[in-house]
Order: structure tokens, then C-alpha cells, then sequence
């Protein structure tokens, strides 16, 4: 069976960014090593572990476009129905826990944490599974959207109840931030299952989204690297 | 014990700051009491900052025990402002 149609041009762009976004997640998650191992604070834990898995979710994604490129992957080595599921089931893992984990980092003090660890790798693992079995990116995508549609609410009553003891701010800017990964993520996998290659208005948004992940990714490193030197 | 963990920074920093500020030596017994901790919160976090190993024990001529600081005990007093905003720039 021949492979789908694939824009070289597309293709270089997704390695690219996922590349970019792999070395930025690596560099933040190591570079707040020193200050984790001296304070064993719980929320940087998160915060670092968050990194971690969506490092690695980059890394798979990268791995898929490169098995994409090859025809091999398709026609000898992988069989071609079996190509998609097989990154889905860790894709799937990987990305929810990275959500999780952006959202135990903020709110990690509310809740039992083992509970909430053990309730998360469940439902990531139920979540990917499922994916897998359907062998579908798009029930992937609903899922982790509510996942995300959870965390927006969970942060609002969060820094609300907060609010009511401290005064400040409704949404503040690192909180924002971390809405913005989890929705770029799942904007960018949306629009690559959508055909980015053969759509011009798709290639046009997918390149724009992309950016703009990259540029969440700088401020977070600057704001990183501001504190840990 | 979670919703202590903050607290806990702090009065890790706290401790600490006596023992630089006596010319980082100091009995356990002065540091106790101006730590202002109940003997047994300052029993789990000295035990705590030895296992960590920011401080150590040490003992003069005659036997009497000293506490002192590590590279480790040093190092956290000097980043602890860094480490307290990135806590707040991250809200963590």
C-alpha cells in the first residue's frame, strides 16, 4: 500500500519544532534539578515532572514524524493500521500525565497527593488505552480536551478559594502559561490530524501554532532561568 | 503535612541562618531555643538536616558536641531567596 501524500516543507517544520520543544522541556526539567534535590519541595517535583512528560511526549511525536518520512515504517517494518496506534498508546500516557502534572503543581496543597498520583496514571493509562483500542487521535484529542476544561476549572476555584485568604489576582500569568501548553498541545495535534499537509490554510495555522507553543516555551525558560541561575 | 511544606522552607532557612550567624558553631541545646521550636518539631527537622546533610556534628577536646554547616547547609542559605521566587513566580 503506497504512504499518504506528505509535504516535505511540513514535515521539516513539525521535526523542528518538536525537536525545539524536546530540548527546551529537557533544559527546564534539568536545570531546576539542584533546587529539587536541596528543598524536596513537592510543588517543584510537579512542576519538573510535568516538564519531563511533555519532553517526552515531543520526543514521541518527533519519533512519529520521522517514522512518518520513512515508507519502510509503513510497508516492511510496521505493519500500517498497527503504525498510529503504536505511538497512541504512549503519546496518550505521556501527554495526560504531562497535564496532570502541570495541574498537581499548582494545586498539590488542596489535595491528597498519592490519591490524586494513583488516580491520574489511571486515567491516563485508561485513556491511551482507549485511544488504542478505538485507534483513533481524535478520541484522544475529546478526552484530554476535557481533561483540560477540568484543569481551567480546578485552577479558578483554586485561586479563588486562595483569593478569599490572600487578595489578588482571578487567573495569574504562570497559571495562563499553563493552560496555554496543554491547549497548544492538543491544538497542534488537532491540526495535524486534520491534514496539515494537504490543506494550505491548515500548513498556515499549524506553522503559526506552532510558534506560538515555542514562544510559551521561551517565557517559561525565562522565567526559569530568572530564578536558577 | 503538605500545607506545612512552605513553613517548612522557612524554618529550614531559620535554623540554619543561627548556625552561620554563631560563626557557624553552635550547642544544640542555644540552637534549640532560638530556633523557637517545640523539642520535637526540632528534633524531626534536625534529624531531617543531618540526613539531608546541610549540618554536621562535631565534637571538641572534651567531648562537647557542636553543630556546624555543611556546603550543602551554605549553598540553600544562599539560594533560598531564588528558591522562595521561583516558588511564587510558578505559584507552586
Amino acid at each position: 500500500m503506497a504512504p499518504p501524500p506528505m509535504n516535505p516543507i511540513m514535515f521539516s517544520t513539525e521535526i523542528l519544532f518538536t525537536v525545539i520543544a524536546v530540548i527546551f522541556c529537557f533544559i527546564i526539567y534539568f536545570k531546576t534539578r539542584e533546587i529539587y534535590k536541596l528543598t524536596k519541595y513537592e510543588g517543584i517535583r510537579y512542576f519538573r515532572d510535568a516538564f519531563l512528560f511533555f519532553g517526552l511526549s515531543y520526543v514521541m511525536r518527533f519519533l512519529f514524524s520521522l517514522a512518518m518520512l520513512s515508507r519502510i515504517a509503513f510497508d516492511f517494518i510496521v505493519p500500517r493500521e498497527m503504525f498510529g496506534p503504536i505511538f497512541i498508546l504512549p503519546l496518550g500516557y505521556l501527554s495526560t500525565m504531562g497535564i496532570f502534572y502541570l495541574i498537581f503543581s499548582t494545586t498539590w496543597k488542596r489535595f491528597n497527593n498519592k490519591i490524586m498520583l494513583i488516580i491520574g496514571h489511571v486515567v491516563a493509562v485508561a485513556l491511551s488505552i482507549v485511544s488504542f483500542i478505538t485507534r483513533s487521535h481524535l478520541i484522544l484529542l475529546y478526552l484530554q480536551s476535557a481533561l483540560l476544561v477540568i484543569t481551567v476549572v480546578l485552577s479558578f476555584i483554586a485561586k479563588k478559594d486562595g483569593n478569599k485568604l490572600k487578595g489578588g489576582k482571578k487567573l495569574s500569568g504562570a497559571r495562563i502559561l499553563y493552560i496555554l501548553i496543554a491547549m497548544l498541545w492538543l491544538i497542534n495535534l488537532w491540526i495535524i490530524d486534520k491534514g496539515a499537509m494537504r490543506s494550505p490554510f491548515f500548513r498556515g495555522t499549524e506553522v503559526f501554532f506552532q510558534l506560538v507553543s515555542l514562544l510559551v516555551f521561551i517565557i517559561i525558560y525565562h522565567k526559569v532561568s530568572k530564578w536558577v541561575k | 503535612m503538605n500545607t506545612k511544606k512552605r513553613d517548612r522552607l522557612a524554618v529550614i532557612f531559620d535554623i540554619l541562618k543561627i548556625i552561620r550567624d554563631k560563626h557557624n558553631s553552635i550547642k544544640p541545646t542555644p540552637l534549640l531555643r532560638d530556633s523557637n521550636l517545640s523539642s520535637s518539631s526540632f528534633s524531626e527537622y534536625y534529624a531531617e538536616l543531618i540526613a539531608k546533610e546541610f549540618v554536621k556534628e562535631i565534637a571538641d577536646k572534651k567531648g562537647r558536641k557542636y553543630i556546624t554547616l555543611t556546603d550543602k547547609g551554605f549553598n540553600y542559605l544562599e539560594k533560598y531567596n531564588l528558591i522562595l521566587g521561583f516558588i511564587n513566580e510558578f505559584e507552586l
